[in-house]
């Protein structure tokens, strides 16, 4: 254990202040989510719960079942996204680190201005196109939808680190008698465990938390994931936040939790994500 | 021993051309990502660009619309609603940047200072950034609300205002109340980037500072601001381009209301193609949005070619 001077534990209790005063829209909603409805109307606000209890959550995960099905779409559609971007991310990423490609400027350039448009305005168009190829209403459509905007994230964050991997290791590889597909698979893949880490996480909370594909793409309810059914509950509960923040909460917990485990990828993915 | 070891070298040179120089089998890596981003995200753009000079709507879907020119164009730059929009997505992005750079900073510049636990405090604030923003949008709603809204609760206890402030229910406040919870989103990401740029200066030259007694303000107007200038910069045009692109936050918080004091350029998009089904005129402000943030970020280019150049 390191030795602190008194200075530095003063700055761990400003820093402490400050979170908290930041965070407390997050503490809010889920200590919303515990109260009884006659405290969430309390006023004062009451800022620390007098009793805590667990009624939303009893009446919108156990005796309303609605909720499931939108979990279990959003789970699907997120996974899926997760991985469409891997399978596509990581070899494109790799050859443009590894291969003086013809395209490859061209191809990251492109990618660079897909991101000027919202994505809600390339929903129009994916609109049109998956209706008239009978694609409107399906995982595929959501899949499809949330990869367009993981893809330029993943390839932007992953060819530093295949540049970062000595050459050395496919050359070996050659000698060994591996050609460039079994170099790729048996030697670098390997390697790409932590950019893996970041990239799944990210896709997957990208896809997770995605209105405008969910909004524009799937109009049927069967398919719509959690954030569609959050605003069928802000239009259903109306003001009963107790309900809401209930509900809110349930869609937070994978961020949370990814948060916890996964914290160290996240970070450096966005601090990657921003290098030219 | 020398021969055999040249031998080795010119195999080993041999491999490495056959294995880095240009063949079709090293394309294959690629194709698959660049269909995708062909069909998936080239096409929707073109596709917007070339609609937005059509008169397609939901009528003509089918058989395709009719080239008019720049008919969608002179349309809607007429309409009161796409000033307004205009107007209100640059207060917005404006304002959210502003106040997310300064603060983003200050807590940088706080939390890169050595105390126990530094990295977990740096990471817990990315909660903010990470959640979604239709829960973020619905959360703010809470805190906004008139009645039994935390904020109108504070601001009343401090005597700052006398009388609840009915934030997103009037023209007045609504926008204020949407840049004020993006601003929140939008802290930590900037707060993380800026804490890694500064972590790059090299530490040598704050020492030199000193030595030569430079003061805090000097050292910062001197030595961290230009060091930090081109990180800064880079921040700032990443910020204004995912800033512009709002669209959750409107749609949960207000739906461009009340009497379009929320009305923003992506949402104003929205309604044009999924609720009025004109998506000619879609097409054409998707095409005014992506015009406008190429020509920041050629601004972003220029800036930087020149810089380099100097």
């Amino acid at each position: 254990m390191r030795k602190y001077s008194i200075k530095q534990y003063m700055l761990l209790v400003m820093a402490i202040i400050i979170t908290m005063i930041f965070l407390f829209p997050i503490y809010w909603m889920i200590v919303t989510s515990v109260k009884p409805i006659q405290d969430v109307f309390a006023t004062p606000p009451m800022i620390i719960p007098e009793t805590i209890q667990f009624d939303a959550y009893v009446k919108n995960l156990i005796e309303d079942r609605s909720l499931f099905p939108y979990i279990r779409n959003s789970l699907i559609v997120a996974l899926g996204t997760a991985l469409l971007t891997l399978v596509l991310a990581i070899p494109c990423a790799y050859a443009l680190a590894r291969f003086k490609l013809k395209w490859g400027n061209i191809l990251l350039l492109v990618l660079l201005v897909t991101q000027m448009i919202p994505g809600i305005m390339m929903a129009m168009p994916l609109y049109i196109l998956f209706s008239k190829i009978g694609l409107l209403n399906s995982y595929l459509a959501l899949i499809v939808g949330n990869t367009t905007s993981a893809l330029p994230f993943a390839i932007v964050i992953m060819r530093p680190f295949f540049l970062s991997i000595p050459k050395g290791l496919e050359e070996a590889a050659v000698i060994d008698g591996c050609n460039r597909f079994t170099a790729f698979f048996r030697i670098i893949l390997p390697l790409t465990k932590p950019v893996v880490l970041t990239v799944s996480t990210f896709s997957f909370l990208f896809a997770w938390g995605d209105l405008i594909f969910a909004l524009t793409l799937a109009t049927d309810e069967k398919i719509r994931p959690l954030t569609m059914g959050l605003t069928k509950f802000i239009g259903q509960y109306g003001t009963q936040w107790d309900n809401l923040m209930a509900v809110s909460t349930i869609a937070a917990a994978p961020i949370l939790i990814a948060f916890l485990f996964l914290q160290k990828y996240i970070v450096s993915g966005i601090t990657a994500g921003a290098e030219k | 021993m020398n021969g055999s070891m040249a031998k080795s070298t010119i195999a080993k040179n041999s491999i490495r051309k056959r294995y880095f120089t240009k063949s079709l089998s090293q394309y294959l890596f690629v194709i698959p990502a660049a269909l995708f981003v062909l069909l998936f995200m080239v096409y929707p753009i073109v596709y917007n660009i070339i609609v937005s000079f059509q008169d397609l709507t939901l009528m003509n879907l089918r058989q395709g619309g009719s080239f008019i020119g720049l008919q969608n164009y002179i349309e809607i730059v007429q309409t009161e609603k796409f000033v307004i929009a205009l107007k209100n997505t640059i207060i917005y992005t404006f304002s959210c940047i502003f106040f997310q750079v300064i603060i983003g900073y200050l807590l940088a510049v706080f939390l890169n200072q050595d105390f126990p636990f530094r990295n977990f405090f740096r990471s817990i604030m990315l909660l903010a950034w990470m959640t979604p923003l239709v829960i973020t949008g619905t959360l703010f709603k809470w805190l906004f609300d008139v009645d039994y809204g935390v904020i109108n609760y504070l601001l009343t206890s401090l005597h700052l205002i006398d009388n609840p402030i009915n934030w997103l229910g009037q023209e007045s406040t609504a926008l204020a109340a949407v840049i004020i919870t993006n601003t929140w989103v939008g802290i930590p990401f900037n707060m993380i980037l800026i804490l890694a740029a500064m972590q790059a200066l090299p530490s040598d030259v704050y020492e030199a500072a000193k030595v030569d007694g430079a003061s805090k303000l000097q050292t910062f107007s001197n030595v961290t601001m230009p060091l930090l200038r081109p990180a800064l910069l880079i921040i700032l045009v990443l910020g204004i381009i995912y800033t512009f692109k709002v669209f959750d936050i409107i749609l949960i918080m207000t739906g461009g209301g009340p009497v379009n004091a929320t009305q923003v350029l992506p949402f104003y998009g929205y309604e044009l193609a999924f609720v009025n089904f004109n998506f000619g005129a879609s097409g054409a402000v998707a095409t005014i949005i992506l015009v406008i943030l190429l020509c920041i970020a050629l601004v972003y280019l220029m800036m930087i070619r020149k810089e380099e150049a100097e």
